[in-house]
């Protein structure tokens, strides 16, 4: 990668250190600005009006009770869409507005502008709509074969996938159905942004999103513009997990600026931000595993059902996930594999940290438990003896090049030290109920459970995926080398604000590192985050083009000592010339003005998947394990998570103490999808849109976490690193599944587990 | 969402918040901690025109001995019903829930009377006075009456009160050391989906929170311990007569299971606690 040899650069925090966040402290005083702080005078605020029926025909829209409000500006329908009337991350085939049927609960249906949020609001209510509603079909199963909801059909995508031997099978076979419900992301920072009219006769965007040039893409799409009139600038975020991939309040917003002409700005509420981003795919899924007496997997079979609700956001690419990490990091040398994403009236569901990886890992986590009960085998024992190494081949038929620490991760979770057995002497808060309940302590039994997962980094099937950064070098405040670094990448809590600064420290031995903020006008696309893919390539495009300023640097070395580039060396913040006591510093050659480098990163091509799914889909995988402690209060039915450790392989940890904060972010969402977190739909109606009654963990719910980071380098990758982002997300809730089953002996099957299906043994109608 | 548009008063004394209300009884309300009214407000399920203010009368914050009563003034905040040393010996059972509401933001803002007053089944505090047995002193244009407990709450967020009365005093038994209080909730700080108060000391009273329309006693188990039932057969009747909410936490089987199992435990913790 570099053009000559680095030693060592490292000046203040550079790879490798926990460096601080260069937005921490504003962060914690209060002084950051999220996008729901944007202002700027004579703005207008918008308001969206969303469809109350899950499933109905729209007869008529009339907008002049609205209009005839004082104080309201604009009312914008579908009939005022200037280009494309859909959008969509995969396909766009989701209506900007609904024009004539209304197929989830909270559709949008108008947006209106107007002087004062509260005007705003009250106008959206005064716009008459007529609907007139239909059964709407909530059961995915039953979609398949029922009407089309929509002119592209009720399947989204099928995928198959054949492998090895399909007459084969085990001594012992364990069959089971298992669900999952519907997660949300919940991030704390509601949709919101600004949209302000530009004399060009475009639109300068500034909100809270997870990739500006894709958005910028569908917006100027269903503006009927070049993308280059729309130009989008991040506006913090406060988290995303996946839920700002889709288009929320863009296209309205642009459409009410450009039509009113002034700017509009626009902050979801919290129940209607409930209503506004796609969710997690709830899940059906059947399996069957067999394997022979001496507990080695002969066959995989599985079929898995996604609802993917109204519209198709990126069901394709969840479903394909799904089926291809079914079997979980284990060999199968044989494989049936069905993942079906269906549309259905529901809540449109598309990317969730973890993104189809999560609901079969409550899937084949269970049955391998269950297979080791029918083996009489130790649980743990199972896991290694079938776990993946390098160079096996997947069920996609894709060998694993790069580092398959499998076995490190599981022994290194197993082998922290279990938390202390339940004493009366415990504080209440330990029991389960923590404040407020005093659980007997005879009541209580403790379980443990373990889990593995795996999941790819980064797009797949071909996708060709790529990140640019540019970064500029010039004298700085007296003289100190000052870089900049030029990237799009969105940081929506994740920190690669910090690693970007910690790059180009590294990579050009300086200390003075800012980040420019980056408009879709000023650099090339840095692609999504997620996929826990930016670590790879916005660090990777960062850490060429900083390669770049060298080469530039190196280069005018040359040109000044009249010498070949072989004969140079770049150390920590100079350049040296071989066999002799030279030296220029980064400040002397900065001298002859300022050295910039862009470099546009792309990863090594995948392939789609055949007929058959198999292919050399995916970039690369991470893989981790969990355990989990639990007490559980079997009469009430109450859970308290005593513990959960891990190991994870990580490649390299570029910043401990950030993959660290990842780890336990990750684990908190696995603890709530397994006791707590789910949107109620009934008919296709959300029951729950609002923290009171979408659990959410509080610290006071959060487990111990220990955890053990498995450093194996990944070949291909910058610095070794692999994501980190989703793995805590993935197999931490199967384990606390686990344990729970442990602790009360129930067959538990579905996730979140409530606390009547503990203590009432079933699960009620 | 935010409240309708209304006016603020601030009454500087109880006679002139009794005052305020009588002008418009119907529109007004009293504001002490806020944190019951005012969320009601926000979701514009209250809409009073004025408010006014009480949250201020220092006066109305008290514990004290009262013969064989313990007083509480009205406007006495959680943290401080908790800390209170008369509440610790006389009125454990009201000490100890009084810090087991909400959070530590809550308890440090809500009154005892802004709860009770509020008469909302899911609140922990009136499940306690229910359980000793205790009364409200409330006052208004035509003078002050005392109303027992059991008689104060009549429907889901209403009271035996006159739109026009204020609550000023709560004022419960000295009660010894048989007390116990069963909450369970599914994650920390929140609402009880179930809560028991249980006070056995001579005779037993048992109260639950979030089982009916309004906080309420549990009859049938009083009755079967009176009768002589063991704690495992009273408790089992927990249920009966009740027809306990249904929503999106829980459903009205399980609520009654809750209820069985807690006022079980919560007998036996009363019991063993007494000695």
């Amino acid at each position: 990668m570099a053009s000559a040899s680095t030693t060592t650069a490292r000046r203040g925090s550079g790879v490798g250190e926990s460096a601080g966040r260069p937005d921490g402290v504003p962060k914690v005083r209060g002084e950051f600005a999220f996008s729901s702080d944007l202002w700027m005078d004579e703005m207008l605020w918008g308001k969206t009006l969303r469809s109350p029926h899950a499933s109905a025909r729209i007869v008529s829209i009339d907008a002049r009770p609205a209009l005839a409000l004082p104080g309201v500006h604009a009312v914008m329908t579908a009939a005022d869409v200037t280009g494309r009337a859909t959008y969509g991350v995969e396909v766009p085939d989701q209506p900007v507005f609904a024009s004539d049927v209304v197929r989830f609960h909270g559709e949008p249906v108008a947006a209106v502008a107007a002087d004062h949020p509260e005007v705003a609001r009250a106008a959206a209510r005064l716009v008459e709509v007529v609907y007139e509603p239909v059964e709407p079909v909530v059961d995915p199963e039953l979609a398949v074969t029922a009407a089309p909801l929509h002119p592209s059909g009720n399947l989204f995508r099928h995928v198959r996938i054949r492998r090895g031997d399909p007459s084969a099978t085990g001594d012992v076979v364990v069959e089971g159905s298992y669900e999952v419900g519907m997660q949300d992301q919940a991030f704390m920072g509601p949709e919101s942004g600004l949209a302000v009219p530009a004399e060009d006769g475009g639109v300068d965007l500034y909100v809270a999103t997870q990739w500006l040039h894709v958005d910028r893409d569908q917006i100027a799409a269903s503006l009927g513009m070049p993308p280059e009139r729309v130009r989008l600038y991040l506006a913090g975020v406060g988290g995303a997990f996946g839920g700002r991939e889709d288009v929320s309040l863009q296209i309205h917003l642009c459409l009410l600026a450009l039509r009113t002409g002034r700017p509009v700005k626009m902050v979801y509420s919290r129940d209607e931000s409930f209503f506004g981003h796609v969710h997690r795919h709830p899940a059906r899924m059947w399996y069957r595993h067999h394997a022979n007496r001496a507990g080695d997997l002969v066959k995989v079979e599985a079929r898995i059902v996604l609802d993917g609700g109204a519209y198709l956001s990126s069901s394709n690419a969840v479903v394909s996930n799904a089926a291809a990490f079914a079997a979980g990091p284990y060999r199968v040398p044989s494989a049936a594999i069905d993942g079906y994403a269906v549309r259905t009236n529901n809540p449109p569901c598309g990317a969730m940290r973890g993104f189809g990886a999560v609901q079969v890992c409550f899937g084949h986590e269970a049955q391998m438990d269950k297979l080791a009960a029918a083996l009489g085998m130790d649980p743990v024992d199972l896991r290694l003896r079938n776990a993946l190494e390098q160079f096996d081949t997947l069920v996609t038929g894709q060998v694993l090049t790069g580092a398959t620490p499998v076995r490190e991760c599981i022994r290194a979770a197993m082998a922290h030290p279990l938390p202390p057995d339940p004493t009366p002497r415990d504080p209440m808060m330990s029991r389960p109920g923590g404040a407020g309940l005093t659980a007997d302590d005879g009541d209580v039994r403790r379980g443990t459970g373990l889990a593995v997962s795996f999941k790819n980094i980064g797009y797949s099937e071909g996708f060709d995926d790529y990140a640019t950064a540019r970064v500029r070098l010039e004298a700085g405040v007296a003289g100190e080398p000052l870089a900049t670094v030029l990237v799009a990448t969105a940081e929506v809590g994740q920190g690669f604000v910090t690693l970007a600064q910690q790059i180009a420290r590294e990579e050009l031995g300086v200390a003075d590192v800012v980040l420019a903020p980056a408009a879709t006008s000023d650099v090339g696309s840095a692609g999504s985050s997620s996929a826990s893919r930016q670590t790879w390539m916005s660090g990777g495009a960062v850490q060429l083009a900083c390669a770049g300023v060298r080469r530039q640097l190196l280069d005018r070395s040359a040109v000044r000592w009249g010498c070949a580039l072989e004969a140079l060396r770049w150390e920590d913040g100079a350049v040296t010339r071989l066999g002799s006591v030279d030296r220029l510093t980064l400040a002397e050659l900065l001298d002859a003005g300022a050295v910039e480098a862009e470099h546009e990163y792309h990863h090594r091509p995948t392939k789609a998947l055949d007929a058959d799914g198999q292919g050399d889909a995916h970039l690369s995988f991470m893989y981790a394990a969990h355990r989990a402690v639990v007490d559980v209060d079997p009469g009430l039915g109450l859970v308290r998570v005593v513990q959960v450790t891990t190991g994870q392989d990580v490649g390299r940890a570029l910043n401990p103490v950030q993959v660290t904060g990842q780890i336990e972010g990750g684990i908190a969402q696995g603890v709530g999808l397994a006791v707590m977190e789910e949107i109620v739909v009934d008919g296709g109606q959300v029951r729950n849109p609002s923290f009171t009654d979408y659990l959410i963990p509080t610290t006071l719910d959060m487990p111990d976490v220990a955890a053990t980071l498995i450093e194996v380098p990944e070949p291909d990758a910058p610095y070794g690193a692999k994501g980190v982002g989703e793995p805590p997300a993935i197999s931490s809730g199967p384990a606390v599944l686990a344990a729970i089953r442990d602790a009360t002996g129930l067959d538990l099957r579905r996730a979140p587990v409530r606390p009547e299906d503990i203590a009432l043994g079933v699960r009620p109608a | 969402m935010i409240p309708a548009p209304f006016e603020y008063r601030r009454a500087g004394s109880v006679d002139e918040a009794v005052a305020l209300l009588a002008e418009d009884p119907d529109e007004r309300k009293l504001l002490a901690g806020g944190h019951s009214l005012l969320p009601l407000m926000k979701l514009r399920l209250a809409t009073p025109t004025v408010l006014v203010d009480v949250g201020r009368l220092a006066e109305l914050s008290y514990v004290r001995e009262d013969g064989d009563h313990v007083a509480i003034g009205a406007l006495t905040r959680h943290c401080d019903l908790e800390a209170a040393p008369v509440a610790r010996e006389h009125a454990p059972l009201l000490s100890h829930v009084a810090g087991q509401v909400g959070d530590p933001q809550v308890r440090h803002r809500g009154t005892i009377g802004g709860s009770v007053a509020h008469g909302d089944p899911a609140s922990d505090l009136p499940a306690a006075v229910l359980a000793l047995g205790g009364s409200f002193v409330v006052q208004g244009p035509q003078g002050h009456r005392e109303l027992a407990a059991e008689d104060f709450f009549q429907g889901f967020l209403e009271t035996a009160m006159a739109p026009d009365e204020m609550l000023t005093e709560i004022r419960v038994p000295k009660s010894g050391g048989g007390w116990a209080f069963q909450k369970f909730n599914r994650r920390a700080q929140d609402w009880a989906i179930v809560g028991v108060a249980a006070s056995v000391n001579g005779s037993s009273r048992v109260a639950l929170v979030n089982m009916g329309p309004t906080p309420l006693r549990a009859r049938a188990v009083e009755a079967a311990l009176a009768a002589g039932a063991s704690a495992e057969e009273a408790a089992s009747r927990a249920a009966e007569g009740l027809e306990p909410p249904a929503d999106v936490q829980a459903s009205a089987e399980y609520r009654a299971h809750l209820a069985r199992v807690l006022v079980r435990r919560a007998l036996e913790e009363a019991t063993a606690r007494r000695g």
